[in-house]
């Protein structure tokens, strides 16, 4: 079993919420970003995901763009990226993490150089925004070599008949985005969010994981019974640049939205 | 994999998937639309009425007689807006109204395209919003006059390389927000499936006008056809009559900027390497960590990193060949449109004529003057000038031509 469906399982034993975090590895250094996982690994974080910058993040809003943008600048890259995990890993960080990357990143690494580096280094997932289901089977094909990292489905407020489809042979999680646009864009959820999630639940007994615009505990609260576990992304970085990226401000957020997020 | 949407390996609908949903319905929408009389009668009307078309196969007697082959120019330049650009946003305006979108949404470069849809909204009463790169808008006030003229909302888009790449960035960005009522109309040859086609569909009225042209003026087919190509919209709409016409040679040409070896130049297909951006899989420029290179061209309607899918495999295929010119290539030819036919061409459009020089003295130099001299070639002159004057005041200021 992968390390993410383990994580998945164990809290479905605890009737737990899960709470996923998103952060861009190298903002503003990989040394930064290290100590950030790890903080957020001791608050309680089920699973992390790490962004892998790129120059043309097209569903990500103002915060993730600038934070990709710094990152590249300062020479982050994929196999640095990969470097990082590696390195954690060896240090015993032992939280679920999933890459978000865009699919140009994956391509020019080389599909199968990608899928063997990810199952090496301890890469348990991958959320590629612009790769949608018609795309995915090269990738797929790839990642079922090893069986080690799996690629997580999402589904949006609109993907009405496809949802069925899309989870048919999902893994994980379904990362469910609460509203039409981008990344970073307030708790401002689509008008249909609960016939959408209920949909979602109907069609497939994967954990149901909701993202976009989430900052705070209150945010998803009334949804709490329609939903497995919330994803912050924008939010969370935003509070690591405001507060000079100090890892014990992460380990309390972590901490306090997974506390609340299970009352 | 949806294989209709594919050019051999090109192409694709690589977007999120908040905008499946959109592209499926665009795609149904657009093959219901041509399938019916009535909505390719109202196309033609106003192409015909408020287009001006059919635009005029100019044979350009002195740039003829000055390159050595017989050289006729497809006026695009003289559609209503100044360029190729409207030929494809009446259509897709059209199919906008038909799905009952109210706003519509674009990107632009040179702003050539974001004129035509803000042109197109004001005539269909739709509201309009342009994305513009910074960097576009300083280089192209006029055109931004002009769209806030037309009702038009300009955004000023400042990321990345603050040119056309990122206004298209950001469109998308747009799109994946509003999707539900708004209707995206992409100017270029690009972007997820079904964009492509559908901009090739509404663009090949360029050839198919030139077919009937060429043979009515000359009996026969043209020995080549040349168009500038950026994400390759007006090169796309010269070929596509053509392209089934094996003895029709297909040139397209990109943009060298300061010259392909110095780094500077959105020569995608020179020098780019098949990938993911903007929807779509084709060639693009990459740095090693599969990041997009910025490109670089003095026009900024080919100031793009990347081209079109079916072009992708029309140079895969060798169908096609595509070629480059630099910037003061460019701008020379512009000068001597303007000197020898009292044509002044849009920066884009001198690139095409820039290596269409090159070829007629290739043939010169293969076939003999008098042979070189009965060879046809159709160059698609795809927009006018007037919008560049100031850069080009600025370029000749630089460069001590007007003294």
């Amino acid at each position: 079993m992968n390390r993410i469906e383990e994580k998945m399982q164990q809290l479905r034993e605890k009737q737990e919420k899960a709470f996923i975090t998103y952060y861009m590895a190298g903002f503003p250094d990989l040394a930064a970003t290290k100590q950030i996982i790890k903080a957020q690994e001791r608050g309680g974080c089920d699973v992390i995901e790490l962004g892998v910058p790129f120059s043309d993040p097209v569903a990500d809003g103002p915060v993730i763009q600038n934070a990709s943008y710094r990152a590249i600048q300062n020479g982050t890259n994929l196999e640095k990226t990969f470097a990082l995990v590696q390195q954690i890993r060896n240090e015993g960080v032992s939280v679920p993490i999933v890459f978000m990357l865009y699919y140009n990143t994956i391509l020019h690494y080389g599909i199968p150089a990608f899928a063997q580096k990810c199952s090496e280094t301890g890469v348990d997932g991958l959320v590629v925004p612009d790769l949608p289901y018609e795309e995915q089977e090269d990738l797929l094909r790839n990642l079922a070599e090893s069986d080690r990292t799996i690629l997580i489905q999402l589904v949006s407020p609109v993907s009405g008949a496809r949802i069925k489809k899309i989870l048919a042979h999902a893994r994980g999680f379904v990362y469910c985005v609460s509203s039409m646009g981008v990344t970073g864009q307030g708790a401002d959820f689509h008008q249909e969010i609960k016939t959408y999630l209920k949909n979602v639940r109907e069609v497939s007994s994967i954990p149901i994981m909701m993202g976009f615009g989430i900052r705070a505990s209150d945010d998803v609260i009334p949804l709490k019974n329609l939903i497995d576990g919330a994803i912050v992304g924008s939010h969370f970085i935003q509070i690591m640049e405001e507060k000079n990226f100090d890892p014990t401000v992460a380990e309390t957020y972590c901490r306090k939205f997974k506390t609340e997020l299970n009352n | 994999m949806n294989k209709r949407a594919y050019y051999g390996n090109y192409g694709g609908q690589f977007v999120a998937e908040s905008l499946m949903d959109a592209l499926e319905e665009l795609d149904a929408a657009f093959e219901e639309a041509m399938s019916d009389e009535v909505f390719q009668k109202e196309c033609s009307y106003y192409l015909k009425q408020y287009v001006g078309r059919e635009t005029p196969l100019y044979y350009a007697e002195h740039l003829s007689r000055e390159y050595g082959m017989k050289i006729y120019l497809k006026r695009e330049d003289l559609n209503h807006t100044g360029a190729h650009k409207i030929n494809n946003v009446i259509g897709q305006i059209l199919l906008a109204k038909r799905m009952g979108k109210k706003k519509v949404i674009a990107e632009t470069g040179a702003g050539q395209h974001g004129v035509a849809t803000a042109t197109g909204a004001a005539l269909f009463d739709l509201e309009c919003t342009v994305y513009m790169g910074e960097e576009d808008i300083k280089r192209q006030s006029l055109n931004v006059m002009r769209m806030r003229m037309l009702g038009a909302k300009v955004v000023s888009v400042r990321s990345g390389s603050n040119t056309l790449k990122d206004a298209t960035n950001e469109a998308i960005r747009a799109w994946a927000r509003m999707a539900e009522d708004t209707f995206y109309v992409i100017g270029s040859a690009v972007g997820p499936y079904p964009y492509p086609k559908i901009v090739k569909t509404f663009q090949s009225v360029i050839s198919r006008e030139a077919k009937k042209q060429i043979l009515e003026a000359e009996g026969r087919l043209p020995d080549a056809v040349m168009a500038c190509v950026g994400g390759g919209s007006n090169s796309i709409g010269m070929f596509a009559e053509f392209i089934a016409e094996e003895n029709v040679k297909l040139i397209g040409v990109e943009a060298a900027g300061k010259g392909i070896e110095t780094g500077e130049h959105a020569a995608a297909m020179a020098l780019g390497e098949p990938g993911v951006l903007h929807g779509m899989r084709s060639y693009l420029l990459q740095e090693c960590n599969g990041n997009i290179r910025l490109a670089h061209s003095i026009s900024a309607g080919l100031d793009y990193p990347g081209v079109g899918p079916e072009h992708a495999y029309l140079k895969d295929s060798g169908r096609a060949i595509y070629v480059s010119a630099t910037d003061t290539e460019a701008m020379d030819a512009l000068l001597e449109l303007c000197k020898h036919e009292g044509i002044i061409p849009a920066i884009e459009s001198a690139h095409a004529l820039a290596y269409a020089k090159k070829f007629a003295e290739q043939i010169v130099r293969r076939m003999g003057e008098e042979a070189a001299g009965e060879q046809i070639l159709i160059v698609c002159l795809s927009g006018r000038g007037d919008k560049d004057v100031n850069t080009i005041a600025d370029y000749l200021d630089g460069r001590g031509y007007l003294n």
